[in-house]
C-alpha cells in the first residue's frame, strides 16, 4: 500500500476520531501559532556536538523573535534518557518535563509502541508539504516502522566513511575491498563495538553488502531464519576481525573515538552517519583539508532523524511551531550549510520557490561526499536485537 | 547523647538513599531480569575484571602511600605534601584518564618522544585486555586521595603532637626512623585509613568514566555493562542491569569480608613482630622521593597534556606539538552553569559537614558502623541506579525538576564522603582537651566551638573541600532528578564529551578541575596548626 494512502487514512481518521482529535488538532493553524505564544517547549535532544548545539540556540533566537516561543535546549548524553522520563512520569500521572524529543530508531518504536507520543501532528505541519517524501522515503518509515504523523522529520542521515586523502589515496568502495585494505594494512582499521549505534551500522551494512537475498532485509525475522541469512556475515566478519586494529580483539567504543584515533594517525578510517561530518570536521580543524569522504558503491544504510512530542507535554502548540519551524525552507537550508552543521536537507528542492532553494549555498568543500551513493533502507527493528546478541556472543569476551 | 540529633542526617540523607533502594529491590530481584544478567556472556569476565581492577589499584595505592609517608615523615618536604596531595585530589577522575591516556596510548606523548616514525606503534598500552593501564591510572590518581586521609591523622592538632613525642620516645629507645614509623605511626595510620581503602576499593572497581577511557571493551569492566544497561531505553534491560548492580555490590561485600576476616587473623601474628626490639630499619626515603618524584611527573604531565590539548583541534602522531592551536573549545564556556554548580556544591558540602558533626556529636561511637556502611553503600551504588530510585521516589513527591530535590540528590554521595572521611580523625579526637575545658566550667558547645573543631579543622575542612568536589562533579542528578532544568558545570562537560570532541572535553575537564582545586588548597593552607 503507498504510505500516502496511509497517510491520507490517518487524516481522516484523526478527524472522525474523538479520542485522537485533541483539541489542538480541530484548529487551524493559525489558532496554534497564536496559543504557542509565551509558551515555554524543552528540547530534549542530545548535545555532543557544539555544531548542533550553537544551531538549537540559533533556533531558540529566532522562535523567540517570530513566534513569542522560548526554547530550552535540555541537553542529552542519550535519548533514552528523556524517554525513560517521560514513561515514568506518564506512569506516574505527571505533566511532561520535555516538551519536544530529538529522536528516532528504538527510541521511536518504544514511545510509539508504549503510546507516549502526541500526535498524529506531523503531517499537518504546513511545512510538511515541502518535504521529499518520494525522494526520501525514510522521512515516512522510521527504521522499518511507519510513523504515522508522529515524529516530524528533522534531518537525513547515510552511513558515510571518510579517510586522509594523502594516506588513503583509493578508498575501499566496497566491504570486500575493506577487507582487502586491512589486509594491506593490519591494525589500522577499526569499527565501534555494538551495540554502539555506529558499530551497530556497520554491521547492518556489511550484512546488507553479504546476504543471500536482500529483499528480507524490510521483513520481520525469527531467530532460526536470521541464522540462516547472516552465516556469509559472519564469515565476512571471522575473515576480518584478524586484521583489524588489536586483531579485532578490542574495539573503539564510540565512532567519536574512532575519528580521534583517525585524526591522531592511528587508524586509517572513520565512519560517520552525517555525510557531511568530515567536510564538518575540516572546517573546524580536526582533520586535514586532504580528508576524502565517501559511500560505498552499491550503496549505504540510511535513515531519518525526527522531533516528536511526548503525549504529556505541556506546551504541546508551540511544540509544534517548533517543529514547523525546524521545517522551514530557511532552517533546514541554515542546518545543511556545512560551516553551521551540515546536515542534509529533508525537503524536495522540486517544492521550493527559486528564492527558498537559493538559501541552500551546498557545494564542494574539502571533506564532501563526491559521489553519493544509493540509501539502503534501515533492516526491520527485529534484525536489530538478534545482530547485537549475535555479535556479543561471538565477539564479545 | 541526644538521639533526636540523627533526625537530621536520617532524614535529609539516610531516608532519601534508602527509601528508593527498597523500591529498587522488585526490579532487581525479578527473575527474568537475572535468567537475562546470567546469560549475558561478558558477565563473569566483565566481573573478574572490575574486581581486579578494584584489587590492583587499591593495593597500589596503599604500596605508594606507606612508601611515601614512611619515607617523608617529618622530612623537609612534609610540610609541601599535603598541598600537593590537596591539588592532586582536585583532579576529576575523568580528567586524569584523558590525560594519562594521552601520554601511553600508540598515538600518544610517549610514543612520539621514544619512538616515532610514520605510523604510531602498535601498542598495548590503553584498553589492555587485562585493565592494567585502568589500574594504574586509578592507583595513581587515589594516591593524592589516600595521601589526604593519611596526612589528615598526621596533622591533626592533638594526635600530631602525641606521635611526634611518641617517636622521640622511641628513638631515644634505639628505634631508627623506619623502625619507629612502623611502630608507632603505622597502627593509627592504618587504622585511620581503614575506611578510605575501603572507598578506593568500592571506587576502583564501580567506576564507569575512568573504565570508559582506559578500560578494555571486549568484555568492558562490569559497571560499564551496568552503566549501558541502565541508560537503555527497553525497560527489561534496565531490570538486568540492577540484578547485575545488586550482583556486583554482593562480590564487593564478600571480597571486604573475606579480607577482614584474613586481616584479623593476621592481627596477632602481625602484631607479635611489630612489638620486636627496636631495629636499625631506616625510613625508606630514597625510594619515597624517587616515587614521589614519578607520581608527581605523571601527573603534571597528564594535566600539561590536558591543557595543549584543549588548545588542539587536531596533534597528528608523531607531531611534538599541535599544528595549529586556537582557543574554540575554550570559547564554548558560559559563566551561569559555574554560579550554578557553585552555590549548589558549597551549600551541599556545608550541610554534610555540619550533619556529620552534629551525627558525631549526638550518637555514641558504636552507631558509626551502621552509618558508615550506609555510606559505603551510597558510593558502591551506581549513581544511575540510585539516582533511578531517586527519582522514582521524588516523581510522586512533585521534587523532580526543583532545586530541593537536586539539593538532596547531591547531598546523597556527598554527606557519604564526609561522613567516611571524618569519621576516624573525628572519633579519634583525644576527649581529654574537651573535658579540661568543661572542669573549667565552659559550656559543652563553647567547648564545642572553640576547643574541638579548632584542633579538627584540618580534617573538617579537608572533608568539606572533598564533599564539594565530589558534589561540583556530580552529573547524574541535574539530568535525572533536576530533569536538565538547571544547567550545571558538568551537565555542559558531559553532554559535550558525549560527542568526543577531545578539546572540547580537555576544556571541560581543566573547567571541572578548577573549583575543588581552590577549595582543596584553601582547606590545606586554612586547615595548618597555627602553631607552625
Amino acid at each position: 500500500m503507498p504510505l500516502t494512502l496511509t497517510r491520507r487514512g490517518f487524516a481522516s481518521l484523526v478527524a472522525l476520531t474523538p479520542f485522537l482529535s485533541t483539541a489542538h488538532a480541530e484548529e487551524s493553524w493559525a489558532g496554534i501559532e497564536k496559543q504557542a505564544k509565551g509558551q515555554t517547549v524543552y528540547f530534549n535532544a542530545w548535545a555532543g556536538s557544539p555544531q548542533v548545539n550553537d544551531y538549537i540556540a540559533w533556533a531558540a533566537g529566532e522562535l523567540n523573535a517570530r513566534h513569542g516561543i522560548t526554547l530550552e535546549h535540555v541537553k542529552l548524553t542519550d535519548t533514552a534518557e528523556a524517554v525513560r522520563r517521560v514513561r515514568d512520569e506518564v506512569k506516574a500521572g505527571k505533566d511532561g518535563s520535555a516538551g519536544l524529543i530529538w529522536i528516532n530508531g528504538q527510541n521511536f518504536h518504544v514511545m510509539k509502541e508504549e503510546q507516549l507520543l502526541f500526535g498524529p501532528f506531523a503531517w499537518d505541519l504546513p511545512n510538511f508539504a515541502l518535504v521529499d517524501t518520494d525522494g526520501k522515503p525514510t522521512t515516512l518509515v522510521d527504521f522499518a516502522e511507519g510513523t504515522e504523523g508522529l515524529e516530524s522529520p528533522w534531518g537525513m542521515a547515510q552511513l558515510t566513511f571518510f579517510a586522509d586523502g594523502a594516506k588513503l589515496p583509493a578508498p575501499p568502495m566496497s566491504m570486500m575491498e575493506l577487507l582487502d585494505l586491512a589486509r594491506d594494512e593490519p591494525g589500522r582499521i577499526a569499527y565501534p563495538a555494538p551495540p554502539d549505534f555506529h558499530g551497530a551500522t556497520f554491521v547492518k551494512q556489511a550484512l546488507a553488502e553479504t546476504i543471500a537475498d536482500r529483499a528480507l532485509l524490510p521483513l520481520a525475522i525469527d531467530k532460526d531464519d536470521f541464522r540462516e541469512a547472516t552465516q556469509p556475515l559472519f564469515a565476512f566478519l571471522d575473515q576480518l576481525h584478524p586484521y583489524l586494529w588489536r586483531e579485532g580483539k578490542q574495539f573503539p567504543l564510540t565512532q567519536a573515538q574512532v575519528t580521534q584515533m583517525l585524526s591522531d594517525g592511528e587508524l586509517l578510517m572513520g565512519l560517520t552517519f552525517n555525510p557531511n561530518e568530515a567536510a564538518n570536521l575540516v572546517s573546524s580543524g580536526t582533520l586535514p583539508a586532504t580528508t576524502i569522504a565517501w559511500q560505498n558503491r552499491g550503496g549505504t544504510i540510511g535513515n531519518t532523524h525526527f522531533v516528536a512530542i511526548p503525549v504529556n507535554a505541556k506546551a504541546k502548540a508551540a511544540a509544534q511551531v517548533v517543529a514547523n519551524f525546524l521545517l522551514s525552507p530557511e532552517a533546514q537550508a541554515r542546518k545543511a550549510d556545512l560551516k553551521v552543521w551540515g546536515d542534509p536537507t529533508v525537503l524536495d528542492m522540486d517544492r521550493l520557490t527559486p528564492g527558498q532553494r537559493a538559501l541552500f549555498t551546498g557545494g564542494d568543500a574539502p571533506g564532501a561526499v563526491k559521489d553519493p551513493a544509493r540509501t539502503i533502507p534501515e533492516p526491520h527493528g527485529s534484525w536489530v536485537p538478534l545482530i547485537e546478541a549475535a555479535w556479543l556472543e561471538r565477539y564479545g569476551a | 547523647m541526644n538521639r533526636l540529633g540523627a533526625a537530621p542526617l536520617l532524614l535529609l540523607w539516610a531516608l532519601p538513599l534508602l527509601a528508593p533502594l527498597a523500591m529498587l529491590l522488585p526490579a532487581a530481584l525479578d527473575g527474568e531480569a537475572w535468567r537475562m544478567a546470567l546469560a549475558h556472556p561478558q558477565l563473569w569476565p566483565a566481573l573478574a575484571l572490575s574486581l581486579g581492577a578494584g584489587a590492583v589499584s587499591t593495593l597500589g595505592a596503599l604500596a605508594l602511600t606507606l612508601t611515601l609517608l614512611a619515607g617523608l615523615y617529618r622530612s623537609r618536604v612534609w610540610d609541601s605534601l599535603q598541598a600537593l596531595a590537596a591539588s592532586g585530589l582536585a583532579i576529576p577522575h575523568l580528567a586524569f584518564a584523558i590525560g594519562f591516556g594521552f601520554l601511553v596510548m600508540p598515538s600518544g606523548l610517549l610514543a612520539r618522544l621514544f619512538i616515532g616514525g610514520e605510523a604510531p606503534p602498535q601498542w598495548v598500552s590503553v584498553q589492555d585486555p587485562w585493565g592494567l593501564t585502568l589500574s594504574l591510572a586509578l592507583a595513581l590518581k587515589e594516591l593524592p586521595f589516600l595521601l589526604t586521609a593519611g596526612l589528615a591523622l598526621l596533622s591533626r592538632g592533638d594526635a600530631a603532637l602525641q606521635l611526634r613525642q611518641a617517636c622521640r620516645a622511641a628513638a631515644s629507645l634505639g628505634h631508627a626512623p623506619g623502625s619507629a614509623f612502623l611502630r608507632v605511626v603505622l597502627p593509627p595510620l592504618l587504622k585511620d585509613l581503614c575506611w578510605p581503602l575501603i572507598i578506593v576499593f568500592v571506587y576502583g572497581a564501580t567506576v564507569v568514566d575512568m573504565a570508559l577511557v582506559l578500560g578494555p571493551t571486549q568484555p568492558p569492566a562490569l559497571a560499564v555493562v551496568i552503566w549501558h544497561a541502565l541508560n537503555d531505553v527497553d525497560p527489561a534491560m534496565n531490570g538486568m542491569g540492577l540484578a547485575m548492580v545488586l550482583l556486583l555490590t554482593a562480590a564487593l561485600a564478600l571480597v571486604l569480608g573475606v579480607v577482614a576476616l584474613l586481616l584479623r587473623r593476621a592481627r596477632d601474628p602481625l602484631h607479635r613482630r611489630l612489638a620486636a626490639g627496636p631495629s636499625p630499619l631506616s625510613a625508606p626515603r630514597g625510594l619515597a622521593v624517587l616515587l614521589g618524584a614519578a607520581a608527581l611527573l605523571i601527573l603534571l604531565l597528564a594535566m600539561a597534556v590536558l591543557v595543549i590539548l584543549s588548545f588542539a583541534p587536531r596533534w597528528p602522531y608523531p607531531a611534538l606539538l599541535p599544528p595549529v592551536a586556537d582557543g574554540a573549545a575554550w570559547m564554548k564556556m558560559t559563566a551561569a552553569p559555574l554560579w550554578v554548580s557553585l552555590t549548589l556544591s558549597l551549600t551541599a558540602a556545608a550541610t554534610a559537614v555540619a550533619l556529620a558533626v552534629l551525627w558525631f556529636e549526638t550518637q555514641a561511637p558504636a552507631r558509626d558502623s551502621w552509618v558508615n556502611g550506609l555510606a559505603l553503600l551510597a558510593l558502591a551504588l551506581p549513581q544511575l541506579a540510585s539516582a533511578g530510585g531517586q527519582y522514582k521516589l521524588f516523581l510522586p513527591l512533585g521534587l523532580t525538576g526543583t532545586v530541593f530535590g537536586l539539593f538532596l540528590a547531591h547531598l546523597t554521595p556527598v554527606a557519604a564522603y564526609v561522613l567516611i572521611v571524618l569519621a576516624g580523625p573525628y572519633r579519634a579526637f583525644d576527649g581529654r582537651y574537651v573535658a579540661a575545658a568543661r572542669a573549667l566550667s565552659v559550656s559543652r558547645i563553647r567547648a564545642l566551638l572553640t576547643v574541638k573543631l579548632p584542633l579538627l579543622k584540618a580534617p573538617l575542612l579537608t572533608a568539606a573541600a572533598i564533599g564539594f568536589a565530589v558534589s561540583i562533579a556530580q552529573y547524574v542528578p541535574a539530568q535525572l532528578i533536576a530533569a536538565g532544568r538547571f544547567s550545571t558545570l558538568p551537565m555542559e562537560a558531559v553532554t559535550l564529551a558525549a560527542g568526543g570532541n577531545r578539546a572540547l572535553t580537555a576544556a571541560f575537564a581543566l573547567a571541572l578541575a578548577t573549583p575543588p582545586l581552590l577549595a582543596f588548597l584553601a582547606a590545606a593552607m586554612l586547615g595548618r596548626p597555627r602553631w607552625r
